[in-house]
């Protein structure tokens, strides 16, 4: 059953690959069996391993396929290799199952669309590259898929290409994360040159061999992966990307821009901690990239008019968890959120694409309201999602994901109390803007007219991710409710259970609690400003100090304003610069001189007898002159 | 002669029983395809008697001729290539007033004096197989008597020629007075660096590189390129340029001009300036007829590289570059004689203006043929291209080397002009017909099919020519 590991990515691309020779020629009905039944095929597949996975585990928890080689220079060897353990088991299984169920959704949110071939030859192309991400035994056949995805992902947010904005905002994406996969293929560079492979368990072994921990190499190297993992993640600085990315399908910003590829850099972290933990100032970093990511993007989700945006900011907001829990050496709580968080955020876009639909491709929540009668399900959907985010305490599954990292910001390795207050903050700021949220779509005056109601291939995803949103929690319970973590035994070989040290006073118990207030904080207070009081809401959006910084935060804490002077005007000043094409000017003048000389040679073939005669003579005492001379 | 020897020699013996039975043939009935069909004929049997040659025969011609594997398989080229010319004759002439009988008797003529050079082992052997190359050439040129174009051609031919056989003879006259030899292999062995022989030898240079239109003999050619038939032009090109060049690699291996530093020096120089002279002379070219008349310049000169290095790997390389020049001028001028209706030559670039669009196959044919004069890669060119780099850099070269890059590139400039113009949209008017001519299609196909044959697998033929190179080589040590 192992050998069919190939299949994951495998069928995905041949999905791919079908809609893209025939797709314009397939009828819709066709086309959609192809692109869902190609996913779903490779989740069934993948389930199946799973199970198998589970019930017996293969020697030291790692399969690993070679399929060929791919690329042999010297010494140095890429293998096409897969390789199956639990860290990949657990990414696979959320991108092909979590991926299937937006397909299906897609079939009905797409149904109207002229490109809708084109639209499942891309999910499909994404599906199998974030496949090939998350399964490359090696980091060069890793960086092929991470390319793959950041493809598709350009390809998606342009799918309506039509309007320029679209464009832009695809290449965007493409320019920002380009910043940082440069600086992953550095790193990837530097490995191989000073460890000779690529091949990740035997790379890890390495460094772990002949690395001090803090040595400059380690250092470097995780730095530059870390530049990659930041890209890709949307984290600052490079965060810029993600809200434009909104432009796309809302399937694509529910897949690729919350569920799956924008975790990519959790998991290229997660994969390579070795190389993390023996450059502790580089993991320290880390988690004050985190921690600063989730509460800038938190408050900037605070004040978004557009649902997307709001979403956008959360995620980048939450995989600003996922940093922080990564840079105290939680790592199993990192990717626990990376699971509840591809769940209930894959939840909230599936949700926010119903109401947009219903509504009539309205994106402002100030537009909105009453929705909570009307669309029932997309009510019962953000409710379970926006529990979920916000971490209802005790059962949703954020709450204890979100309290794994809370805990372990304080706890970790490389924790501290600084970590986990602005942590808890940052409970607070999501609490509020997801109620924010939910009060202004679901509750009040009803506006806007119902147009498109939901059929079963957008109600069935949406029903089956709101309860694995509240039940997905339940794989990891803290000790002080139970103890119940099997997702942290199932990770065990890959990653380093966390080591929680005492620091007396404060216990875990009294920062559940703690977490607990916060979210009902923010709860109440969206109750109060978004429900009961809008009036005072407003008044402080009114104020000067309120509108200069409901400004800041809606502009993103100015980054792009910064990049666009510090960077884009620059680069764009010296392209204009070189718009004379002064590296072509030797060029052309090589073209003008064989012109000239064209001309002055030309000027020989006079077509008279006596001149060829006498040429003749001349060539021929030159000829004798050079043979004897020269 | 033993049957051995003749079976040797059998090509070269059926070749000129060919220009006999066609005069014949006329004398009898003066039509039109008879002449062509008994013409041809004789061209294909002395073709096919290439092919059983025997390895060795060095007793057969005595001391005036050498029939070995390299004369084998230079007459296997060159009568492949007097018998696509014979070909696209039929297709030209077929439209005309003339009386074209006569052409299909100088082809297997000239074309017997160019088989009578590669073999030849001295000096007079040398210079009759030159002359009667010439002498039917002259005939050739202006074959086509009530145009003033080709009369003067055939004029200027006829001065230019004779003044370089002069220059010739009197090269040969300087070798003979220092060495006393006549057979290459004596003229090799005679040592030393005497004044008279190195200026005998470079005269000698001198009159052949006239014929292979090197600077700065190579004024004549795009004049005479223009006012021949095309059919004419493109014997000039292969049989004639392939005849000459395969007597100078063999003068330079087996008649010690290799090892005259002197000679080396001068063919440097003169490869350096037609590889650069003739690539800028075609560069605005608007004659398709001139345009390849100064293609043939940089691609002799090309060939002069492989010269230089020498050796068997020199003599490889310069024996492909000539096959495959050979199989793309063939396809080149069978596009232009299609094109062609007498009185009016199809020489102008204009005239192929849309012509992928108006005649798909003929287009993409004439497209392959000035990729390979280019020298892009999938086609002949490329690899004679290949070779001679490669053995340029093998011997250290790198002046040369770097200008058959260099202008190579410039060369693709006036490819390139040309093709754009095939594929450009078609300009309705005026536009030449194609003639309906099944035979010069055939040739085309033919060479067409060569040109990607050698391009994509070349490693029968490189192995004829490495036979062929190597018992150059046997003879000379």
């Amino acid at each position: 059953m192992y050998d069919l590991l190939w299949l994951v990515p495998a069928l995905p691309a041949l999905g791919f690959v079908l809609l893209a020779l025939a797709g314009p020629r397939l009828p819709r009905a066709a086309a959609a069996v192809v692109g869902v039944g190609s996913v779903g095929a490779s989740a069934a597949v993948t389930l199946g391993l799973a199970a198998i996975f589970l019930a017996s585990p293969p020697p030291d928890h790692a399969f690993t396929q070679r399929l060929w080689t791919w690329m042999a220079a010297g010494n140095f060897q890429a293998d096409f290799a897969l390789r199956l353990d639990p860290l990949s088991l657990l990414m696979l299984v959320v991108i092909t199952f979590v991926g299937f169920l937006i397909h299906l959704y897609s079939v009905e949110f797409m149904r109207d669309d002229d490109g809708f071939a084109r639209f499942f030859a891309y999910m499909n192309l994404f599906v199998a590259s974030m496949a090939t991400l998350v399964l490359g035994a090696n980091l060069l056949l890793l960086y092929l898929g991470w390319e793959g995805v950041g493809l598709c992902s350009y390809l998606l947010i342009g799918f309506w290409y039509k309007d320029p904005a679209n464009g832009r905002a695809g290449r965007k994406a493409f320019v920002v994360t380009r910043v940082g996969d440069t600086a992953m293929a550095i790193g990837l560079l530097l490995l191989v040159r000073e460890l000779g492979t690529l091949d990740i368990a035997e790379l890890l072994r390495r460094a772990a061999a002949t690395w001090e921990p803090g040595s400059t190499m380690a250092v470097a190297a995780a730095a530059l992966l870390l530049g990659g993992a930041l890209g890709k993640s949307a984290q600052l600085p490079l965060q810029v990307w993600l809200p434009d990315a909104m432009a796309g399908p809302t399937p694509t910003s529910a897949l690729i821009h919350a569920a799956t590829m924008v975790t990519a850099g959790v998991y290229l972290i997660a994969r390579t901690h070795v190389l993390f933990e023996l450059a502790p100032a580089v993991q320290l970093s880390v988690a004050f990239i985190g921690v600063a990511t989730l509460l800038l993007a938190g408050c900037s989700a605070l004040v978004q008019r557009d649902i997307k945006r709001v979403l956008a900011y959360s995620t980048i907001s939450q995989i600003g968890y996922m940093f922080l829990a990564l840079g105290v050496g939680a790592w199993t709580a990192a990717m626990f959120h990376f699971m509840t968080h591809a769940f209930f955020k894959a939840l909230l876009f599936l949700a926010a694409g119903i109401v947009i639909e219903a509504l009539h491709h309205e994106h402002d929540i100030f537009r909105m309201g009453g929705l909570r009668q009307r669309l029932p399900i997309a009510f019962w959907a953000f409710a379970a999602g926006g529990a979920a985010l916000a971490g209802l305490p005790l059962v949703t599954s954020g709450f204890y994901s979100k309290d794994a990292i809370v805990w372990a910001a304080y706890a970790g390795p490389l924790g501290n109390g600084a970590f986990w207050a602005l942590a808890a903050l940052g409970v607070l700021v999501t609490s509020l803007y997801t109620f924010r949220l939910i009060f202004l779509v679901f509750f009040g005056e009803p506006r806007g007219e119902i147009g498109h109601r939901p059929g079963w291939a957008m109600s069935v995803p949406v029903i089956i991710l709101a309860v694995l949103s509240v039940v997905a929690g339940f794989v990891s319970v803290p000790q002080t409710l139970g103890g119940f973590h099997p997702l942290d035994d199932f990770l065990a070989p890959v990653l380093p259970a966390t080591g929680h040290h005492e620091r007396g006073g404060f216990t875990e118990a009294a920062s559940q609690v703690l977490t607990a207030l916060a979210f009902g904080t923010g709860l109440v207070a969206a109750w109060m400003l978004f429900l009961r009081r809008r009036d005072v809401a407003a008044r402080i959006a009114a104020s000067p100090l309120g509108q200069a910084v409901g400004r800041l935060w809606r502009e993103g804490w100015g980054f792009d304003w910064l990049y666009e002077r510090v960077l884009v005007r620059p680069i764009v000043a010296l392209a204009s610069a070189g718009r004379g094409d002064l590296v072509d000017l030797p060029f052309e003048a090589a073209g003008r001189a064989a012109f000239a000389l064209h001309v002055a040679a030309s000027a020989t073939q006079t077509g008279r007898l006596r001149w060829y005669a006498a040429g003749l003579a001349g060539g021929s005492l030159a000829a004798v002159a050079i043979a004897l001379f020269l | 002669m033993n049957a051995e020897a003749l079976r040797a020699l059998l090509p070269l013996l059926v070749l000129a029983a060919t220009p006999l039975a066609v005069m014949m043939g006329i004398a009898v009935r003066r039509h039109h395809g008879t002449a062509m069909a008994l013409s041809a004929l004789g061209q294909a049997a002395a073709l096919a008697a290439t092919w059983s040659g025997p390895e060795t025969a060095s007793g057969a011609g005595g001391a005036l001729l050498i029939a070995d594997a390299f004369s084998h398989y230079y007459w296997s080229l060159l009568l492949a290539a007097s018998l696509a010319v014979t070909l696209l004759g039929y297709g030209f002439w077929r439209t005309s007033e003339e009386r074209a009988e006569e052409f299909y008797l100088l082809v297997p003529v000239a074309t017997l004096g160019s088989a009578v050079l590669v073999a030849s082992t001295h000096l007079a052997t040398l210079f009759l197989g030159l002359e009667i190359l010439s002498v039917s050439l002259f005939g050739l040129v202006a074959y086509e008597r009530g145009r003033a174009a080709s009369l003067e051609a055939g004029l200027k031919y006829l001065v230019l020629s004779s003044a370089a056989s002069a220059f010739l003879l009197f090269g040969m006259a300087l070798v003979y007075a220092e060495t006393g030899a006549l057979e290459f292999r004596h003229i090799a062995s005679a040592a030393g660096r005497p004044i008279l022989l190195i200026a005998g030898a470079a005269l000698m240079v001198a009159g052949l590189g006239f014929k292979l239109s090197l600077v700065p003999f190579h004024l004549w050619t795009p004049d005479v390129y223009q006012g021949a038939p095309a059919p004419a032009s493109a014997f000039i090109a292969t049989v004639s340029k392939g005849g000459v060049l395969g007597l100078l690699v063999r003068f330079f291996a087996q008649g010690g001009a290799g090892d005259l530093p002197g000679a080396l020096a001068l063919v440097s120089v003169i490869a350096l300036a037609s590889m650069w002279v003739g690539n800028l002379l075609a560069l605005l070219q608007s004659n398709l007829k001139r345009l390849l008349a100064y293609s043939s310049i940089a691609h002799l000169g090309y060939m002069l590289v492989a010269l230089v290095v020498g050796g068997p790997a020199g003599a490889e390389a310069a024996t492909f570059y000539l096959t495959a020049y050979v199989a793309t001028i063939v396809a080149a001028f069978a596009v232009v004689t299609l094109l062609s209706t007498a009185p009016r030559e199809a020489e102008w670039v204009e005239d192929y203006r849309g012509l992928f669009w108006r005649r798909p196959p003929v287009g993409a044919a004439l497209s392959a043929a000035l990729l390979s004069l280019a020298g892009i890669p999938l086609t002949a060119g490329f690899l004679g291209k290949l070779l001679v780099i490669a053995a340029g850099v093998s011997a250290l070269l790198w002046t040369l080397v770097l200008s058959v890059a260099v202008t190579s590139t410039i060369g693709l400039y006036y490819y390139l002009r040309v093709i754009v113009a095939i594929y450009s949209p078609a300009s309705a008017d005026e536009a030449p017909r194609l003639a309906a001519a099944p035979l010069a299609a055939a040739a085309l196909a033919a060479a067409v099919a060569a040109i990607v044959w050698l391009g994509i697998y070349p490693a029968a033929v490189l192995d004829a020519i490495r036979e062929a190179s190597a018992s150059l080589a046997r003879l000379s040590s």
